[in-house]
């Protein structure tokens, strides 16, 4: 059965679109039929991080306006057969998508693929709802900073509530995991960002990974390469194992340094 | 096998299911006392009142007490009465302690004679609209709500019959509003207001005060003039002569 994945925060700048383009990529790399949907209408970037921007002839916004067929939008990755991008419009503005539109395209990418990663954009309009609105699974990207958290808590409220499954009423609700990117040891330890037992309190879902702040993620994103494909960077790595905790598989959660006794039950008690 | 039976024997159908049942049923309604005649400045202090508090009356049943209305009640003094409180949206249906004229005009006005019934200072501001059905048929549904889920930024939950009871942290940006209580059993991050219909006996109770506001009945306090000593405490918040005062717990 085919998963619908949103990766969303609330708040821009956090590194969705890093990890959704990391997490897909992920998720291909293992062998799984995976699809990356970019939702954000007007700010055509996926298909940079992904180095398929001069691939884009048709978008998501012609397949739900009926001009082109999906697979005429499908852009199908050059280095991991497994994996395609959905890439937006950068004329069109977010009143383009529908969620008649955006039911059937995911309904058709159901059939084929195991995993669609739904890009979103920042904020909780229209286009933030529509990503979210059809997903069994959401990734919440969160910096570890007050407004960032707040946010994402924003977020999982809508999640619980503003969402098909939310909406059927019978009690069953979207997986929610929690994806700490730039996360900086030092600046956790010395107080100047929050620690991740802080966020984890506020947000109270399980952690799926913690991102360090890395270079490589900016010099990766340059190159167009999903950053999960740099195995020797501690973000790619991060990312690996986010994508394997995200498959229900048991991997401890690293951190240098600034943890606490007793943290690691905490945190492989709340990894799913 | 049933639906045979039934068939078969269709007046069988009709005995077994009764058309009605018959229960007791208690319930609270207003008293409106009148202390003159139904004139221009009864349904001027009525209109005041009704301004004042639109939702007091609201889909609340009444009754109108006659003991200190000696001198009023004409059919047509109650006819009229009755209609111009209808026309107000006041559920007006029963009638009490009127002399024997009196009843008589008010039942040609369509009220029900009512006897026996206690007279109750509304505590709140709003009569509860919850009625108790006698204890051998049903327990009454409860009237406090229960949430098990974090209440997150953004949200509002409501408990507008009686006592909140949230299990799990509430975060800041979140709203906690109930008639009654609010229990929080996790960490109280946004904003509680309990009794807001005028409850002063309300209580707000949190595993752990981080709160950006706590109101009882309209008096509030915010995150600035909680005491520093309560943060992060197992506390109840409280009114005591018109002080919100909060104080530590177990
Ligand atoms: N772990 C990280 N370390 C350093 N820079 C990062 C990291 N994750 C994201 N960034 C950078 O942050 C910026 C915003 O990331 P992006 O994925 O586009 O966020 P969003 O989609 O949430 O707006 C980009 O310049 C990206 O390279
Ligand atoms: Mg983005």
């Amino acid at each position: 059965m085919s998963k619908v994945i949103v990766v969303t925060s609330g708040k821009g700048g956090v590194g969705k679109t890093t990890s959704a383009a990391a997490v897909s990529a992920g998720l291909a790399m293992r062998g799984h039929k995976t699809c990356v949907i970019d939702f954000d209408v007007g700010l055509r970037n996926l298909d940079m991080i992904m180095g398929c921007e001069r691939r884009v002839v048709f978008d998501f916004i012609n397949v739900i306006q009926g001009d082109a067929k999906l697979k005429q939008a499908l852009i199908k990755d050059k280095r991991i057969d497994t994996l395609s991008v959905l890439p937006t419009s950068q004329t069109r503005d977010k009143d383009a998508l529908t969620k008649e539109g955006v039911k059937q395209v995911l309904d058709e990418l159901r059939e084929e693929f195991d995993y669609i990663v739904c890009d979103s954009p920042a904020g909780i309009e229209r286009g933030a709802h529509l990503a979210m609105y059809f997903a069994d699974e959401a990734i919440v990207v969160t910096n570890p900073e007050v407004s960032s958290v707040r946010d994402s808590d924003r977020v999982l409220g809508l999640l619980n509530s503003k969402t098909h499954i939310a909406e059927r009423g019978d009690g069953s609700a979207i997986r929610a995991h929690l994806l700490l990117t730039r996360f900086d040891n030092r600046r956790s330890a010395s107080g100047e960002m929050m620690s991740v037992e802080d966020v984890l309190d506020i947000l109270a879902i399980p952690l799926l990974g913690i991102i360090p702040e890395s270079q490589t993620v900016l010099k990766a994103s340059n190159v167009g390469m999903p950053v999960v494909m740099d195995d020797k960077s501690a973000a790619g790595k991060a990312y690996t194992e986010a994508v394997g905790r995200l498959l229900g598989e048991q991997i401890e959660i690293r951190m240098d340094v600034g943890e606490r006794r007793g943290l690691w039950q905490r945190l492989m008690g709340r990894t799913a | 096998m049933q639906s045979q039976q039934v068939q078969q024997n269709p007046a069988k159908r009709v005995t077994t299911l009764k058309p009605f049942e018959i229960r007791g049923r208690f319930f609270t309604a207003v008293a409106v006392h009148l202390t003159g005649p139904a004139d221009a400045a009864f349904y001027q202090a009525l209109d005041t009142q009704i301004g004042q508090t639109p939702q007091f009356f609201d889909s609340a049943p009444i009754v109108l007490d006659l003991q200190n209305a000696a001198g009023f009640g004409s059919s047509e003094e109650m006819g009229l009465l009755v209609a111009q409180m209808r026309s107000r949206n006041l559920l007006v249906f029963g009638i009490q302690h009127g002399t024997d004229q009196q009843m008589q005009a008010a039942r040609g006005a369509g009220l029900i004679p009512m006897s026996g019934g206690k007279d109750k200072p509304l505590d709140r501001q709003r009569p509860p609209r919850a009625q108790a059905e006698t204890p051998a048929q049903k327990a009454p549904e409860p009237a406090s709500r229960l949430i098990t889920e974090p209440v997150r930024s953004g949200q509002t939950i409501f408990a507008d019959r009686g006592d909140l009871v949230v299990v799990g942290p509430v975060s800041s940006g979140a709203e906690l509003i109930a008639s009654g209580n609010i229990h929080v059993y996790g960490t109280l991050r946004g904003r509680a207001m309990a009794g807001v219909n005028g409850d002063h006996n309300a209580r707000i109770f949190c595993h752990s005060l981080d709160a950006e506001l706590l109101a009882i009945a309209g008096l509030y306090r915010t995150s600035d003039d909680l005491p520093a000593d309560m943060r992060k405490k197992n506390v109840q918040a409280y009114l005591q002569d018109d002080v919100l005062r909060i104080e530590a717990i177990g």
